[in-house]
């Protein structure tokens, strides 16, 4: 493979978009809801900061446009769990009534991880445990991104509880990659990276612990970022494993990540591990732009691409890479990572642990699925957390369960954080030698539906993220492409020293730009060749029911029928 | 994924889930064993680094210490908020099966 | 099953507490800003995060940090800089995340003590006093030190109440309730080492600990309403040897006589079971105190292994010197000091000085009170403080105790009682004149002065006026005198009593005695 030389890009849409909003001056809210798919999909922050000033195009316009855009395209994708489109347009209105700024996420649509807390919808984790649970409050991040004037357009598909790598762990069916739909867009944060990969948003939020916003985004094409541990607030998102959790963006650009993140970072009173951020990201991504990378430090981490499995699409889209930082003048040094080999094991030591004991509070007891017919509390908490709970989740609750009793946790738990301090310790001497790190984000493309049954090797797909999150450190998964035989979008991970992401922003955005590749799954182009132009609720003869009261099939409340599990569902109470 | 490394027997498994609040069929406890045993063998390299002297790392972020915040009332919520999602309630509160009934053995 | 006095000559109890307080005098709960208040409308004083809702993180309350640094440097132990939360993981509904946010191996405070004062019938129990020093001034008792182990910080449980069957039971309950307006209030558990010998020790340890919390004002210590907790672990050993026996855990002893009992019956009961050639089982055992006996609790508590690990949600401790000096800076007076100062400036009788320096809420206003004469007049006489804590002991505190109030609760300003005392030191008040006044002050707050000025209470201290008096009521009496100048001189009282009537209880005591005694002498 050749990752330089592209398909056609669509990026040319985009200008199509604004040449077509300047010649629609004076439009006002809701009258420009005719915007053709291809259009939509291919705006970006930017683009919608400048239709808006222009008066070109209202909130309402992108909240209509974003509905109608999930309303074609969602059925085949399923990366929605809950589409909140009256949120969307009441936010919408609020925004145009406003006089709206060209900053922040103003009209920017966007849909959250369905483990992020938000007002006015539920919050299910894609588990039949919390499959009726309405959020009492609302997730920092996603505070921040709706103060910021983003536009709410639903809560997305994940595994279950972020358990997974491929969002088949979902207790509501999988997602699928819109460049294949026979194949999974990778996960936890699937639903988040086919949404933006669908063209359906622009933006959208995802949390990572081992790789679950990176190696989805590689799936699907699009960029997204870890950032550094404590950048952005996890108050309000559903904990997996409290020290790995870190909250990020998807995008359709780097940009439009470094936007979202400056609307979303920065310290928050509720969570104690937050930090203030010094710099903006998307300054920082312009300064990659505008200034370029020339003399910047890239560390290669030498054996990382000789281990076994690393798919020759990857190798391929590393080197290619490699060889454009060093057109961007970049110095390429190779860097010793002794300690990374052992990233794996730490983190299903310190993640299941952190997992049982989050996972704990899910009792059926003050909310979440119960199951009637238990004589007594402790039969009523077997048969509601087994029944609640998938496969998946059952064995992290188990694993941590066992590594944390006693005896145990010294053989496995507090070497484990030790072997943290190892890793840690090697990143912060290879961030003295380079600025950045080149790395895979997967050691492999999107793989098929049930393609790996054996959770050791699923777990596998995240050797090249893990580490990081033991560290620490930000992490961005950047699109470089297709492979040149699977037709698959190949990704490059690009790694900064903790609390210096503006690295990473730098590097991202300069190598980014040498890249002309598609940005949107084919997907889109069909549904858009089949479709003149986007309206909400005109797809088919037979318009479907408000998708916010009556869900589809595919995004109602009760687990799908692929779960087995839901054999046990006789008598529960909700 | 071999399965020669026996770290936990069934009895464990039952052991284990007890402990995790997780019913589990004669079924599941067979297959869970498997998959732990499987998981747990792939741990394997944390048990073979010398560590000694070695620090561990619970906090991520290096430094961080004494994070407070004042004794000032935050609003919060209301009973009707704080009961809403609940499966059960009476007379304001959560209601439960009792502790230790149906206990015939 | 025999008595304590016969099962202590053969066995040496060896007892140690844990005691849990409630940081109630807090504004709000332990890692978030719902209100502590007892009593409150179920489930009103809740949020988020002591309501466990996926998601919610914790956020430390300061002033919880510095009260338990504070209780450690009042019962000497050391402040550990760098220590850290845990999480406790079991399944119980009352914790509302299923596990508790408590603290691990090192606590913020480690090893300390307090010197335990046995006096009078407490000492009793102890016949042997090995490891006890004598107590000065040779009072009747010993002194025994009492090491503390640690004080760590956590977070207390909601509350849960069982309805159906047998009243309030666990067991035979049809189903339960729970209200989380406790869950998340800071606690702060003292556990002791097992230096505790008798019932009356560890009854007098709480009580001395409950004076100190007082006084450093963390927490109102209520056994009743549940912010002073106490369990205890008890063993035996034959008199002589030195390893410990089987101990068990007493649970529910939720006042001082409960917690007395509750170990005087696990001693003897252990002893019956060790003299009947059995062994103690390890268990949990509960207090009842309607029946007076300890039951194996039925509850299987969770196991032992709770799966502690340190809490990533929270960031480690690493208390700065300033922090501490700042939080010892805000040490008061102890109790024992309070009561040296008292003996030592005020020569005060030392029972006078212990009821009042152990009640840090009298002890204050005591000393509100001399402060407020020291301000008027020079410095505070001993005359004046002794008058001052005389009328606070039996005056004061027979009214609070006949009336069920607290100090705060009356009108009573320390600057009136000062006055009072003032007035009735110079003589210018008889003592049943000043009953009267201060029947007023306790109610209304008005000044004594303002009192005896309306009441035109004068003490009537004329020589001339208080002779026709005396002379009057001797004419009125003639065989009274007779008696007296026989020998009967016990009828001067009567005489006195007579024109103290006459004159509406006006006349000075003091001189109408003099006088009387004058006139029949003449």
């Amino acid at each position: 493979m050749n990752p330089t030389k592209d398909t056609a890009g669509n990026a040319p849409e985009a200008d199509k978009a604004k040449e077509r909003a300047s010649k629609n001056p004076g439009k006002r809210a809701g009258e420009n809801n005719n915007m053709p798919l291809a259009e939509y999909a291919a705006l970006n922050i930017a683009d919608i900061r400048s239709a808006l000033v222009a008066g070109d195009l209202s909130a309402l316009d992108l909240a209509l446009a974003a509905q109608a855009a999930l309303e074609h395209l969602d059925e085949q994708v399923h990366a929605f769990v809950q589409p909140t489109f009256e949120l969307a347009q009441t936010t919408a209105n609020e925004i145009d009534s406003h006089n709206v700024r060209a900053t922040g996420l103003a009209g920017v649509p966007i849909a959250f991880k369905d483990n992020m807390n938000q007002q006015g919808t539920r919050t299910t984790c894609a588990s039949k445990m919390l499959a009726n649970y309405q959020s009492t409050y609302t997730a920092t991040c996603v505070g921040r991104a709706l103060a910021a004037g983003a536009l709410p357009m639903g809560k997305l598909n994940m595994d279950e509880f972020a358990f997974g790598s491929s969002t088949e762990t979902s207790a509501f069916g999988p997602t699928c990659n819109p460049w294949d739909i026979r194949r999974v867009p990778g996960g936890s944060s699937g639903g988040s990276a086919a949404a933006v990969a669908s063209g359906m948003v622009p933006v959208a939020l995802g949390s990572d612990t081992g790789g679950s916003i990176r190696q989805p985004a590689a799936f699907c094409g699009v960029v997204g970022f870890k950032p550094t541990y404590g950048t952005v607030s996890r108050y309000g998102v559903v904990a997996f494993g409290s020290s790995l959790d870190q909250v990020g963006p998807f995008g359709r650009s780097v940009a439009c990540v470094a936007a979202t993140m400056d609307a979303i970072c920065g310290r928050d009173a509720l969570d104690c591990t937050s930090q203030d951020v010094s710099f903006s990201y998307e300054q920082a991504a312009h300064a990659g732009t505008e200034q370029g990378i020339k003399g910047l430090r890239v560390g290669v981490v030498s054996g990382y691409l000789d281990l076994p499995g690393v798919h020759p699409e990857v190798i391929a889209a590393l080197q290619g890479a490699i060889t454009r930082l060093q057109q961007l003048g970049a110095y390429i040094q190779e860097i010793e990572l002794p300690n990374a080999k052992a990233a794996l094991s730490a983190y299903y030591v310190i993640g299941p642990c952190e997992a049982f004991s989050n996972l704990s509070r899910f009792d059926s007891v003050r909310y979440g699925y119960r199951r009637a017919g238990a004589d007594n509390l402790g039969e009523q908490y077997e048969l509601s957390r087994s029944a609640g709970f998938g496969a998946e989740t059952i064995r992290r609750i188990m694993l941590g369960s066992y590594l944390l009793s006693s005896g145990v946790y010294d053989t496995y738990y507090y070497p484990a954080q030790q072997v943290r301090t190892l890793i840690t310790q090697d990143y912060e001497r290879a961030f003295e030698q380079v600025d950045v790190l080149l790395t895979p984000v997967s050691p492999r493309t999107a793989f098929e539906f049930g393609e790996i049954a054996d959770p050791t090797q699923m777990y596998l797909s995240d050797i090249f993220t893990i580490p990081i999150n033991i560290a620490g450190n930000g992490g961005l998964s950047l699109p470089v492409g297709l492979g040149e035989e699977s037709k698959l979008p190949v990704a490059v991970q690009i790694i900064g020293p903790q609390f210096k992401d503006f690295n990473i922003m730098r590097v991202a955005a300069a190598l980014e730009a040498t890249y002309d590749i598609q940005r949107l799954a084919p997907l889109v182009q069909e549904e858009h060749r089949r479709t003149a132009a986007l309206r909400p609720g005109e797809k088919s003869a037979a318009p479907r029911p408000d998708a916010e009261s009556k869900p589809k099939a595919h995004h109602d409340d009760t687990p799908a029928a692929h779960d087995t599990r839901l054999d046990k569902t006789a008598g529960e109470v909700q | 994924m071999d399965t020669e490394h026996t770290y936990l027997d069934e009895t464990d498994i039952r052991g284990i889930a007890t402990y995790a609040r997780i019913g589990l069929s004669d079924a599941e406890v067979a297959s869970m064993t498997t998959d732990l045993n499987n998981i747990i063998e792939s741990l394997r390299p944390i048990t073979e680094y010398d560590l000694q002297g070695v620090r561990p790392t619970f906090h991520p972020i290096a430094g961080l210490a004494n994070v407070m915040r004042e004794d000032v009332l935050k609003p919060g919520f209301t009973r009707d908020e704080a009961l809403a999602n609940a499966p059960d309630v009476l007379d304001g509160q959560f209601k439960i099966p009792p502790i230790l009934g149906g206990e015939s053995a | 099953m025999k008595n304590l006095e016969t099962v202590l000559r053969d066995w040496e109890a060896v007892i140690g507490l844990e005691v849990h307080t409630e940081l109630t005098t807090l504004t709000t709960k332990m890692f978030c800003g719902c209100k502590i208040e007892y009593g409150a409308e179920p489930n009103t004083h809740v949020c988020p995060v002591c309501l466990g809702m996926p998601g919610a993180l914790p956020q430390p309350n300061k002033a919880a940090i510095q009260s338990i640094v504070l209780a450690g440097l009042a019962v000497g132990c050391t402040i550990e800089k760098r220590s850290m939360f845990y999480r406790k993981n079991y399944f119980y509904p009352d914790m509302s995340k299923n596990f508790q946010i408590t603290q691990g191996p090192v606590a913020f405070c480690m090893r300390g003590g307090l010197d335990l004062e046995v006096v009078g019938a407490a000492a009793k129990e102890r016949g042997h006093r090995e490891q006890t020093r004598p107590l000065t001034g040779g009072a009747q008792g010993y002194l025994t030190h009492i090491g503390i182990t640690r004080i760590h910080m956590e977070e207390d449980a909601g509350k849960m109440v069982h309805k159906g069957g047998e009243s309030g039971r666990i067991s035979g309950a049809d189903y339960s309730l729970l209200d989380y307006n406790r869950c998340g209030t800071p606690l702060i558990e003292l556990v002791t080492e097992p230096d505790l010998r008798t019932p009356e020790e560890a009854r007098l340890f709480l009580q001395k600990l409950r004076q100190i919390f007082l006084a450093l004002r963390i927490s109102n210590c209520s056994m009743e309403q549940g912010s002073l907790r106490c369990d205890g672990n008890v063993s035996l050993r034959r008199r002589g040897t030195n390893a410990l026996g089987t101990k068990t855990e007493l649970k529910n002893m939720n006042s001082f006589k409960n917690l007395h009992d509750g170990l005087t019956y696990e001693i003897c009961r252990q002893a019956e079971v060790l003299e009947g050639g059995g062994r103690v089982v390890q268990e949990t055992r509960h207090w009842e105190p309607s029946t007076r006996r300890t039951i194996s609790m039925r509850v299987k508590e969770t196991a032992d292994d709770y799966r502690l690990f340190p809490e990533p949600d929270l960031a480690p401790y690493d208390l700065s010197d300033e922090f501490i000096a700042g939080v010892r800076a805000l040490l008061p007076e102890l109790p024992d000091e309070r009561r040296e100062r008292y003996l030592r400036d005020y020569d005060l009788p030392l029972h006078d000085a212990n009821i009042l320096a152990y009640d840090v809420d009298l002890a204050d206003f005591y000393d509100a009170a001399l402060q407020t004469s020291a301000k008027e007049k020079s410095t505070p006489t001993q005359q004046l403080a002794k008058q001052l804590a005389k009328l606070l002991i039996n005056e004061v505190l027979a009214y609070l105790n006949a009336h069920n109030l607290t100090l705060a609760q009356t009108a009573l300003s320390p600057e009136n009682l000062a006055g009072l005392a003032g007035l009735t030191l110079s003589g210018a008040l008889s003592s049943k004149q000043a009953k009267a006044v201060f029947a007023q002050t306790v109610t209304n707050g008005d000044s004594p002065q303002e009192i005896v000025d309306k009441l035109g209470f004068k003490q009537v201290s004329d020589v001339e006026e208080l002779t026709a008096v005396a002379r009057d009521i001797l004419t009125r009496f003639p065989d009274k005198v007779r008696e007296y100048r026989a020998g009967k001189t016990g009828l001067i009282g009567f005489f006195v009593g007579q024109a103290m009537q006459a004159t509406a209880g006006q006349a000075n005591p003091v001189l109408l005695n003099e006088t009387f005694t004058g006139l029949l002498n003449e």
